[in-house]
C-alpha cells in the first residue's frame, strides 16, 4: 500500500498539483503551472522573448530556427516552426510549451493538447500585440517584474521613434516579403504596423490577405517612394540584381536609389521588432534622425548591437514565408506533372 | 505467379502478409525521432513500461500514426484494385482519375464553411470522391463502351480542373487554416488522433469486407460487361456496390491524411505479379499490401530527411509514377 501511494507521488508533478487555467491570446483555456520550469519554445519570436526576459535557463528546446540570441542555436531542437516533432517535444518533459497562431498549426495545438501538455498560445498581428505578449508572457511565466521593465523600454523606444516622425509627410512604402512572385505584407500584420508607426504607408494596406500576391503592374501603378527587403540572403537577392530587373528598373524609387535592407528583426514578433521600428523610421525619415545625436536612440536599445544593417539570414524561413513556400508547393502538388507527362 | 484461391491458400496468405505487416509496424514503432530501443517499445506495448515519456511517444504518437498510415494504404490501394477491375483498366487509380481531388475539394469545402459542417468534412469528402467517379465514369464511356484513354484523359483532366478549385478555395482560407490545408494536400499523416481511428477501422474493414464478397463477381466483370450479364452477374449492382465502397473508402483517407498517390496503382500491380488476377486472393493482398506499403513510405518520410520530415505523398509518388508510364508503355504498345 505504502509502495503504490509513494509511486503515486513519485509520478505526480509537483508543478502540476499548482496548475491556474488561464485563457491564452487565441482564446484557448491552458493549465499553467504556477512557476514553469521546463518551457519549449515553437517560434524564434517567442525565443527571443524569452531570453530578453532572462528566463532563458528555463528554456529546454527551441526550433531548428531559433538562432537569435546565439545561445539559442544550443538548446534541444524539436523541428521545424510548422512540424514540429511531437515526441521529441513529449521526451523534453515540458512544464509549457509557447507558440504563435500565426506561425504553428491548429494540429499542434490540438496534438499538444491530447497528449495533456499544456500550450500557451500568442497572436502577433501588430506591435503592440507584440509589446502586449511581453506582458503576457510575464504573467504567464511569473515574471512580472522583468516583462513590465522591458515592455515599458520598448514603449519608450516606439514613442521616441512616434515623436520624432510625428507632423512628417508620409512616404509611400513597398516591403518586399518576397521578390518572385512579388509578395507583400497586408494591413494585419506587424510588418504593415511598423511602416505605419515609421511614420510611412504602406503601399498594400488595401489588400485582404496577410501575406497578399502584388503583381509588378500594380505596385508600379502604386509607385512607392520607398523599397524595403528583409534582410535574408536566399529570398532577396542582392539590390544591385534587383535594380536591373526588367519591370524593377520602372520603379521612381529604384531610379532615386531608394531601395534598402533593414534586418530580418522586422518579421519577428519580438523585442528586437522595434530596432526595426528604429530602424524603418531612420530610413523614412533621416532628417528627423539625423538632427539629434545620432546615437541617442540607438543606446536606448537593449542590445549590446546597434539595430545593425547586418545581414543574418536563417531566421526568416520560420516566419509565415514558409507558409507561403507550402502553398506554392502545393499548387505544385495539386497536379503532378507525372499526370500530364503520361497522358500525352 | 499465380496462387490458386483455395480457402487454405487465402488463409496462409492473410497470415503471412499479416505476420510482415506486425514486423513493419513494430519497426516503424521503434523509428523516429526520439531514441527508443525495441524493449523499450515492446515493454509500452504490452503494458509494462514505467516511463511515461516513452509510453506517450510510442501509445500516442507513433501508434495513431502507424495504425492511420496502415488504414489509409488498405482503403486505397483496394480502390484502385476494385475500380481497375470494374473499368477493366490497369491505370484506374483514385489518384490519376480525379476522385482524390473531388474528395480533397469536398473536404476543404467543409474546412471553409467551418462550423458543424467542418466536422463532417468526411462526409463531404465521400460525396465529392462519388460525384468525380460517376463524372469521369459518365465521361469515359461512349456508345455504352469504356474507352480506356478516353477515361484516363478524362480522370487527369478532371483532376486537375478540380486542383484549380481547390487552389482558388485555399486563398479564401484565412492564412491559419491555409497552412493546415496546404500540408495535408501534400498527403499528411502526422494529424492522426485515437477518435479518427475509431471511426476510420470499423468503416474501413467493413467495405473492404463488403468488396471481398463481391470478388467473384469482380473476376468475371473483368471478361467485359456484356460477357458478366451473360454468365449471370448482376452488372448494375456491382458497379454501384463498386462506386459507393470505393468512393467511400477514397473519402475516407483523404479526409484522414490527404491526396496520397499512386498507392491504388502500385500496390495492386504489386499484387498481382506476386498472386495472379483472382480478386479472391488479389484484394486481401491489396488490402494488407497497401497496408504495409504505406507504413513503410511513411516510415521512410519520416526518416531520410530527419530531423525534418517529407510529406508521404511525395515518396508513394517517386515509386508510383515510375510504374504508372511502365503500365502506359505496356497498355499503348
Amino acid at each position: 500500500m505504502l509502495l503504490i501511494f509513494l509511486g503515486a507521488a513519485a509520478l505526480a508533478r509537483p508543478a502540476a498539483l499548482q496548475a491556474r487555467v488561464v485563457v491564452d491570446e487565441t482564446g484557448r483555456r491552458v493549465n499553467v503551472p504556477d512557476h514553469p520550469q521546463r518551457l519549449v519554445s515553437l517560434a524564434p519570436s517567442i525565443t527571443e522573448t524569452l531570453y530578453a526576459l532572462g528566463l532563458g535557463d528555463r528554456l529546454v528546446g527551441d526550433t531548428d530556427y531559433c538562432d537569435y540570441p546565439p545561445q539559442a542555436k544550443l538548446k534541444p531542437h524539436v523541428g521545424n516552426v510548422l512540424n514540429p516533432s511531437l515526441e521529441k517535444i513529449v521526451a523534453l518533459k515540458p512544464d509549457l510549451v509557447l507558440g504563435i497562431a500565426e506561425a504553428n498549426r491548429r494540429q499542434t495545438a490540438d496534438q499538444l493538447q491530447r497528449l495533456g501538455i499544456p500550450l500557451y498560445g500568442l497572436t502577433d498581428h501588430t506591435l503592440d500585440d507584440t509589446l502586449r505578449s511581453i506582458a503576457d508572457l510575464g504573467r504567464a511565466l511569473d515574471c512580472n517584474v522583468a516583462a513590465t521593465a522591458l515592455e515599458q523600454n520598448l514603449r519608450r523606444r516606439v514613442a521616441e521613434v512616434e515623436r520624432r516622425v510625428a507632423g512628417e509627410a508620409r512616404p509611400k512604402v513597398l516591403f518586399v516579403v518576397w521578390h518572385q512572385p512579388l509578395t507583400t505584407a497586408g494591413p494585419h500584420t506587424f510588418i504593415s504596423d511598423v511602416i505605419h508607426r515609421a511614420g510611412g504607408v504602406s503601399i498594400s494596406d488595401d489588400l485582404k490577405s496577410e501575406w497578399p500576391g502584388l503583381t509588378l503592374e500594380a505596385a508600379l501603378d502604386r509607385d512607392p517612394d520607398v523599397i524595403l527587403f528583409p534582410s535574408h540572403v536566399e529570398l532577396s537577392p542582392p539590390l544591385d540584381e534587383i535594380k536591373r530587373l526588367p519591370g524593377w528598373r520602372e520603379f521612381r524609387a529604384v531610379k532615386q536609389n531608394r531601395l534598402y535592407v533593414v534586418s530580418e528583426s522586422i518579421i519577428h514578433p519580438s523585442p528586437r521588432l522595434i530596432d526595426a521600428l528604429e530602424q524603418v523610421a531612420a530610413i523614412l525619415h533621416p532628417e528627423a534622425f539625423a538632427m539629434a545625436a545620432s546615437d541617442e536612440w540607438r543606446v536606448a536599445s537593449d542590445e549590446q548591437q546597434a539595430p545593425g544593417f547586418s545581414s543574418r539570414r536563417e531566421g526568416f524561413a520560420c516566419s509565415s514565408l514558409a507558409t507561403r513556400h507550402l502553398s506554392l508547393t502545393a499548387t505544385l502538388t495539386g497536379l503532378p506533372p507525372q499526370q500530364i507527362e503520361a497522358a500525352q | 505467379m499465380r496462387v490458386a484461391a483455395t480457402r487454405r491458400n487465402v488463409l496462409a496468405l492473410v497470415v503471412i502478409l499479416s505476420a510482415v505487416c506486425a514486423l513493419v509496424g513494430l519497426a516503424a514503432l521503434t523509428i523516429g525521432g526520439v531514441h527508443l530501443t525495441l524493449g523499450e517499445v515492446w515493454a509500452v506495448l504490452r503494458g509494462t513500461s514505467s516511463n511515461p515519456e516513452a509510453t506517450a511517444i510510442v501509445s500516442e504518437i507513433r501508434w495513431p500514426r502507424v495504425a492511420l498510415a496502415a488504414l489509409v494504404g488498405a482503403s486505397l490501394a483496394v480502390a484502385g484494385t476494385v475500380l481497375q477491375a470494374l473499368l477493366r483498366n490497369p491505370l484506374a487509380d483514385p489518384y490519376v482519375l480525379g476522385v482524390s481531388s473531388g474528395a480533397a475539394l469536398g473536404d476543404i469545402l467543409a474546412l471553409w464553411v467551418g462550423g458543424r459542417v467542418a466536422a463532417a468534412a468526411p462526409g463531404l469528402a465521400f460525396a465529392g470522391a462519388l460525384l468525380t467517379t460517376a463524372w469521369v465514369y459518365a465521361l469515359g464511356r461512349r456508345g455504352g463502351r469504356l474507352k480506356s484513354f478516353t477515361l484516363l484523359l478524362a480522370g487527369v483532366v478532371t483532376a486537375s480542373f478540380l486542383s484549380a478549385i481547390i487552389l482558388f478555395v485555399l486563398t479564401l482560407l484565412s492564412a491559419r487554416d491555409v497552412r493546415g490545408a496546404a500540408f495535408w494536400l501534400m498527403g499528411d499523416l502526422s494529424a492522426a488522433t485515437g477518435v479518427e481511428l475509431r471511426l476510420l477501422a470499423p468503416a474501413v474493414i467493413a467495405s473492404i469486407a463488403v468488396l471481398y464478397w463481391f470478388s467473384k463477381d469482380l473476376n468475371v466483370m473483368l471478361l467485359g460487361e456484356d460477357e458478366a450479364a451473360h454468365l449471370g452477374v448482376n452488372v448494375a449492382r456491382v458497379e454501384t456496390v463498386v462506386f459507393l465502397l470505393s468512393s467511400l473508402l477514397t473519402g475516407l483517407a483523404v479526409s484522414a491524411s490527404g491526396a496520397i498517390g499512386y498507392l491504388g496503382l502500385l500496390v495492386p500491380h504489386l499484387g498481382r505479379m506476386l498472386v495472379g488476377s483472382d480478386h479472391r486472393t488479389l484484394l486481401p493482398t491489396a488490402a494488407l499490401g497497401g497496408a504495409i506499403v504505406l507504413v513503410l513510405s511513411d516510415t521512410l518520410a519520416r526518416t531520410v530527411v530527419a530531423p525534418s520530415e517529407l510529406p508521404v505523398g511525395a515518396v508513394t509518388a517517386v515509386a508510383g509514377a515510375p510504374v504508372f508510364i511502365y503500365l502506359l508503355r505496356r497498355t499503348a504498345g
